[in-house]
């Protein structure tokens, strides 16, 4: 029934290719959530998040620092070797800065026509932000009428903030449906499903998603009841490690990664300016810890979820030197503990270290679920 | 009722067949590339030494990395979970305790019924755990047995920098090079492994009584190190690299009660 989103991303390059040659349409290549994918479907320019491969390579030590993400540098991996050739564009809004080297090095070392770095405010507390990033956005808006030679339009902008915004709130819909006892869909599911929707038309995800919906709650549901976990921390994408804990007795029902809720979680509210609209939208979402300061207002939104989705326990899992999210995992894990959440904290790197994460997470479910065991 | 505990552990596989509280036999066997082979070799040994039949149990619960490798067991624990069962019930004052086997170094923290309350593992590295000291010996040309007298010799704290195996080797050649004395450098690498394996503890707070079990306890020069860093007293077992097997054993009677 969700084959279809796993299918999109394992052949991501393959759709982006049929998509271009079926349309005649350009491809933008993108580095991180906070890019305003409405004014590029506006555009009809296709938005697609460029993600690593989980494979190990031996390309980019020339070019990004050895201690910056595993997942910076697997990204870059892939368009130097050229797995993104496809691509008229690429584009960053700013978050973090090892990210940012990958956009830099991809600028310098592989031929594109058009590349934009958006200087998304890190301050996103201050009153200030959402006028400097309307008129960001304005800028933008312009520099990508110049290079496609089409005006954007009002109506324009009006479509690409409704093809985004009904992509969310049915991402929404399906998320939803994991609050139950025995949810329908497992995480690993949930995951290709979001991580699907960044990489393929959001018409398309769109389509098949509302198809999905109709079928979802008649499908049956396990008769055992698993151990409620919530997976919270960087980018990831990382399917095996999530096939690996499901198999092992529990269920992911929620999460907070940027490839995962914090993507999708808040819509646009449409007002007379579009660009305002999107730069608020922007602003106020679920932040990116490279954005929440000085009040860390994420961990309120995680505790939330937390409770609302019912869960056990919680994996703290992030990017090896993803600095954003060290500086905030030591205050979420006491938070989620003062509400009577136990988490476990694991560090990623491009290969998952199988064997050994799965040797700290069955001791965790057995943790959570002594009570009953024995 | 007569239950078997076994673990099969990264180095070794080892087996205790218990009957009510009473230990029987144990045996110990090497893990080596057929960890199937090595756990019935393990029961074998175990159930010749008492006396005893494969139908004579009434239970047997696996655990240890190979955990999943032992065939004829009826169920399995975790090491975590294995090592609370059987510190709660040796030594019901601790609150905390240490592991440290060949490849891996834990921590746990269990309340007074021998509930685990939260863990930490070592990450990928080796540094922290007895397969490190194997490596260090080897460099040093000494037995992996003098290594524990020899570091109490010691009267000169040497400071090294255990970040990874290899380069650590690389690290205690320089020390040789620099002329230290051979018990000042055993010294170093006890007190280097103690380092990560306390900082490991830290994370997960320490709470009296502590307890050391895994092969590694049975190294006098590192508990000494050990008990220097922490500076406190650490409870050891008899047999401390058996305590896996006789929580996973502790499981097993548990489960054969219907528990």
């Amino acid at each position: 029934m969700m084959e279809k989103f796993k299918e999109w991303y394992e052949k991501r390059h393959e759709y982006a290719k049929e998509w271009k040659s079926k349309t005649g349409g350009k491809v933008v290549g993108y580095f991180c959530t906070y890019v305003p994918e409405e004014i590029l479907y506006a555009a009809g320019v296709l938005p697609v998040r460029i993600l690593g491969s989980h494979e190990p390579q031996d390309v980019t030590e020339p070019h990004i620092f050895g201690m910056y993400c595993p997942f910076c540098r697997d990204c870059l991996a892939q368009g130097l070797k050229g797995k993104y050739d496809y691509l008229d564009g690429i584009m960053i809004a700013q978050s973090c800065l090892h990210i940012r080297q990958t956009f830099t090095s991809w600028k310098l070392h592989i031929p594109i026509d058009f590349s934009y770095y958006l200087p998304m405010p890190n301050n996103v507390q201050s009153k200030r932000a959402l006028p400097y990033l309307t008129g960001e956005l304005k800028a933008f808006k312009e520099a990508l009428e110049k290079w496609t030679g089409k005006a954007i339009s009002d109506e324009d902008m009006k479509t690409g903030i409704e093809i985004m915004n009904q992509s969310r709130k049915l991402t929404r819909e399906l998320y939803e449906l994991r609050k139950q006892p025995n949810p329908p869909l497992t995480g690993l599911e949930a995951m290709y499903a979001v991580v699907a929707s960044q990489i393929v038309d959001k018409k398309d995800y769109n389509e098949t998603l509302h198809g999905v919906l109709e079928k979802l709650p008649q499908r049956p549901a396990e008769k055992d009841s698993k151990v409620r976990l919530m997976i919270l921390g960087s980018e990831d994408d990382d399917t095996e490690f999530l096939q690996m804990v499901e198999s092992l007795g529990a269920i992911f029902v929620v999460d907070d990664h940027c490839t995962g809720s914090r993507y999708f979680w808040n819509e646009v509210t449409p007002n007379q300016n579009p660009l305002e609209a999107i730069a608020a939208r922007y602003v106020e979402r679920v932040p990116c810890p490279s954005k929440d300061w000085p009040e860390r207002t994420r961990i309120e939104h995680i505790k939330k979820l937390a409770q609302d989705w019912e869960v056990q326990g919680a994996i703290v899992i992030q990017q090896k030197f993803c600095d954003p999210h060290e500086l905030d995992i030591p205050a979420t894990i006491e938070s989620l503990k003062q509400i009577g959440i136990p988490a476990q904290f694991l560090e990623f790197d491009v290969t998952v270290p199988v064997g050994q994460f799965k040797t700290r997470v069955e001791a965790f479910l057995e943790m959570l679920k002594e009570e009953d065991l024995y | 009722m007569t239950v078997v505990g076994i673990d099969c552990g990264a180095k070794n596989v080892k087996a205790l067949i218990l009957e009510e509280d009473k230990i029987l036999a144990k045996s110990s066997v090497l893990s080596g590339f057929d960890q199937k082979a090595a756990a019935q070799e393990a029961l074998d040994l175990v159930l010749k030494d008492a006396s005893l039949k494969k139908e004579d149990l009434a239970h047997i619960t696996a655990t240890g990395t190979g955990k999943e490798e032992v065939g004829f067991s009826l169920g399995t624990i975790t090491e975590v979970g294995a090592n609370a069962k059987a510190i709660n019930s040796l030594f019901p004052s601790v609150r905390t305790v240490i592991d440290v086997g060949a490849e891996e170094g834990r921590a746990i923290k269990i309340n007074d019924k021998g509930k685990v309350i939260d863990f930490a593992i070592n990450e990928k590295c080796a540094a922290g755990a007895g397969t490190f000291t194997e490596t260090m010996a080897r460099a040093l040309e000494i037995k992996l047995e003098e290594m524990g007298s020899l570091s109490l010799k010691s009267q000169k704290a040497v400071p090294m920098n255990a970040q990874c195996a290899v380069f650590a080797e690389s690290e205690v050649v320089s020390l040789i090079h620099a002329k230290h004395a051979k018990e000042d450098i055993v010294r170093a690498v006890h007190d280097a492994i103690a380092d990560r394996i306390a900082s490991m503890v830290r994370k997960i707070g320490i709470e009296k009584d502590v307890a050391l079990v895994g092969g590694v306890a049975r190294n006098i020069g590192f508990v000494d190190s050990l008990k220097r860093d922490l500076n406190l007293d650490l409870l050891i077992p008899d047999d401390p690299e058996f305590s896996c097997a006789l929580g996973a054993a502790f499981a097993a009677a548990e489960k054969a009660k219907g528990g």
